[in-house]
């Protein structure tokens, strides 16, 4: 028997990601130089103590079945529970898709009771964050609560983007709305939840049997448990997360740990963050190069300039080369004379000479017009050919070829 | 190849007392080289870049780190249900006298050896890390019916090899004539690089007869004398190697690396050198530090100025602290204001703040691990 064991959603296909999701589940995606996103909830599970997690996955599963394999690199390959990659299945009854986050806990539940466990928390793989839920658990418990969910203040203006809860003085929630036009509060669901078992499980069930429901934890489960009287909380987090489902918002994640200012700190050693690692030699970085403000990794060979930048596993800049405020995903290869800026490059694209991809804000007169550009994964951009800000490429572009 | 038929064993205490300082409290085979790796890295992956799938390390003395370090031989892909790596320290049997030469320590796992099912044997000691591919060296033994196949390079001796080195005369048809024990001649000669293939039954019945007369080396007492009726053929290799016979050349030899073609010679892609994961992160570079030729491992975090340095994983450099032409081991830390030249720090050493450390490319100044200066 495990007290708690975690399911996280992974089946998400991340299309708000555009080319860097094509052949890629969006918990996948390379981040922070040496890891992928789903590396930060699965070293917040082991740092947690928690040494159970179902990933449930449907978009493009390849990559991230590899990537998770046996769990060694997190510590979870255990004889007894460990990390468990869950794909729809086929049963004599017919098979079907995950139709929503809460059939895809729904057709696992026997998965769940092998573990005949008290509590469930159910994660998703598209969060940067740094958690200890073992906390989270304890509040739950402390609480009686049935269901506990975590939240964190966001700035007003943002809060018709998520799920915003109002609670009482003792954190019981009293009011739950998904996006809503004029919200009550700031108080924002993290998708964050620690179910007691039992009461997840009616739940669940009372929900398939519901031809209209859409399947959705924040859309059907969190409003049903509200309405059925269930005693829910709101565990409130302080520190950083962020839900980086879109373009903008993982280059800024990306940036942000560039930040000193900003909490989200993956060299700390009593929590790291555990990832599947190619390993490479140390990066080097040569005579006459010149590295400001950046994060470089095993494998890299730097020629050229970069500054407030993020390089992944061999990454090559060449001599005379330029990268700013970009991300240069495993692999690329930004050959002489080329100019990044404001970009982020996939894995194994190469930039050749004299090439350009992206643009300074400044550098564009039309605000509107400009944006992060996206290099997706095996493109090469041709000699001397240029490409604008808000670029998204998922071909090849041809030598002095100009895409502004 | 399918299955390579061989197994290897290590012998990770040769030339222990040649850099005393690093070797003080672990073996050469865990002496870290290049940023991230230890010794043994090299031979270890060669193996399993061949296909071996069964590895014997044999140890002597001071094997600590090397256990840490090897663990159950997952990085190198050696844990295993058939074959894997073995870790045999001294005194795995209850009459053993603590061995001195080579043949001793192989008597002492004679049981072992004798229960293997792998047809050939490959020998390596771990104060050479290269690009040896261990598949080719032991097809070419196999295909030239050899008893006794040993690896070579063309080189000058180096002076603190001159009382411990293994030289060959290599006839025209590859066959070892002579085999010459401390050489002290001058100029290129045919120095030994202690890898060895020989048929695994052999060198029981080698071991055997040795034990039986009291003999200690194998090449020495075995190999050398029998020239004439073994086939005992060379192996010359041609690629880049670091060999490691004094706090000089250990120096040189990380520094060499700083030259990005010799990297890219020591640690080819189709044959990666594998070593323990530390799950660091990348390699934070502050506003406005000034990094120039340097090899640098994860986890480090730069402020300050770094020029011509082998940085390993863990290391601090502070602002304002300027380091040239260093070693610095794993989770060095050089505080603000220090200026830091031609030094060789151990593990977890502190320079505290606004010191001068200034050693010479001929004498490059040591620090001992766990050194606050």
């Amino acid at each position: 028997m495990k007290e708690c064991i975690a399911m996280l959603l992974a089946g998400g296909q991340g299309s708000r990601l555009y080319a860097l999701t094509k052949k890629l589940a969006k918990p996948a995606v390379p981040f922070g130089g040496k890891y992928r996103i789903i590396d930060f909830p699965l070293s917040n599970c082991v740092n947690s103590g928690i040494d159970t997690v179902g990933v449930l996955t449907q978009y493009q599963p390849l990559l991230l079945n590899e990537y998770i394999g046996n769990g060694q690199p997190w510590d979870l390959d255990r004889t007894y529970g460990g990390v468990h990659v869950l794909p729809p299945y086929q049963t004599a009854t017919g098979s079907d898709w995950y139709k929503g986050t809460a059939n895809a806990i729904y057709q696992n539940i026997n998965f769940i009771e092998r573990y005949d466990p008290k509590y469930v928390m159910i994660l998703s793989g598209d969060h940067i964050y740094k958690m200890d839920y073992a906390k989270m658990l304890d509040f739950h418990k402390e609480k009686g609560a049935d269901c506990t969910i975590a939240v964190m203040e966001v700035p007003w203006a943002e809060a018709s983007r998520f799920g915003i809860m109002t609670a009482d003085e003792n954190s019981t929630i009293t009011k739950f709305e998904e996006k809503p036009k004029e919200p009550k509060s700031n108080l924002a669901s993290m998708g964050i939840y620690i179910f007691t078992w039992e009461k997840l499980r009616k739940y669940l069930t009372e929900d398939e049997a519901d031809k209209t429901s859409s399947n959705d934890f924040g859309k059907n489960i969190i409003p049903n448990m509200l309405g059925g009287g269930e005693k829910m909380v709101a565990y409130p987090f302080e520190g950083y997360w962020k839900d980086v489902g879109t373009i903008d918002s993982l280059w800024e994640a990306n940036m942000d740990l560039l930040n000193p200012n900003v909490a989200l700190d993956v060299w700390d050693p009593e929590w790291k963050i555990y990832s599947r690692t190619a390993g490479r030699p140390g990066h080097y970085i040569s005579s006459g190069a010149k590295v400001d403000n950046s994060m470089v990794t095993e494998g890299c060979v730097v020629e050229g300039e970069v500054a407030n930048s993020i390089l992944f596993a061999g990454a090559q800049v060449k001599k005379g080369a330029v990268i700013e405020s970009s991300i240069l995903m495993p692999g690329a290869v930004v050959e002489e004379g080329a100019h990044i800026a404001y970009s982020i490059i996939a894995e194994n694209v190469r930039v050749k000479k004299g090439a350009s991809v992206g643009a300074r804000p400044e550098s564009v007169e039309d605000k509107e017009k400009w944006g992060v550009a996206v290099v997706g994964e095996n493109v090469t951009i041709g000699e001397n050919a240029v490409v604008g800000p808000r670029a998204m490429l998922e071909k090849d572009v041809q030598d002095g070829e100009k895409l502004w | 190849m399918v299955n390579i038929n061989t197994l290897g064993i290590i012998f990770p205490n040769t030339y222990d007392e040649l850099i005393p300082d690093i070797a003080l409290r672990r073996t050469m085979a865990s002496v870290p080289f290049a940023g991230r790796y230890r010794m043994i890295d090299f031979s270890l992956s060669a193996m399993v870049n061949a296909g071996i799938q069964n590895v014997t390390v044999l140890a002597k003395t001071n094997y600590y780190s090397l256990m840490d370090h090897l663990g159950n031989g997952r990085e190198w892909d050696l844990s295993r249900k058939r074959g894997g790596l073995h870790m045999v320290p001294p005194f795995a049997q209850a009459n053993q006298k603590m061995y001195h030469g080579r043949v001793e320590a192989l008597s002492s796992i004679l049981s072992f050896l004798e229960s293997q099912k792998e047809k050939y044997v490959i020998l390596s000691d771990c104060n050479i890390a290269s690009d040896l591919d261990f598949a080719d060296l032991i097809h070419k033994h196999v295909e030239s019916g050899a008893d006794v196949t040993m690896v070579y390079e063309q080189s000058v001796i180096p002076e603190a090899l001159k009382t411990e080195n293994y030289t060959f005369a290599v006839g025209a048809d590859g066959r070892i004539n002579e085999l010459l024990i401390n050489d002290y001649r001058q100029g290129v000669q045919n120095l030994s690089m202690n890898v060895t293939v020989i048929g695994r039954e052999e060198l029981i019945s080698f071991i055997k007869d040795a034990r039986a007369h009291n003999l200690i080396h194998f090449e020495r007492d075995i190999i050398a004398p029998s020239l004439k009726i073994l086939n005992v053929r060379g192996y010359e290799y041609t690629g880049y190697r670091s060999r490691i016979y004094d706090m000089r050349s250990y120096f040189a030899e990380n520094m060499r690396l700083l030259k990005h073609e010799n990297m890219e010679a020591l640690f080819p892609e189709e044959r990666p050198v594998y070593t323990k994961v530390h799950d660091e992160p990348p390699v934070r570079y502050a506003m406005d530090c000034k990094v120039d030729n340097c090899m640098v491992a994860d986890g480090c975090v730069i402020e300050g100025e770094v020029e011509n340095c082998v940085l390993f994983r863990g290391v601090k450099i502070s602002k304002g602290a300027k380091v040239k032409n260093c070693i610095l081991m794993q989770g060095t830390v050089v505080e603000a204001g220090c200026n830091v030249e031609y030094v060789i720090t151990d593990k977890n050493v502190t320079i505290t703040q606004d010191k001068n450390l200034v050693g010479n490319e001929s004498f490059p100044v040591y620090v001992q691990k766990g050194t606050t200066v």
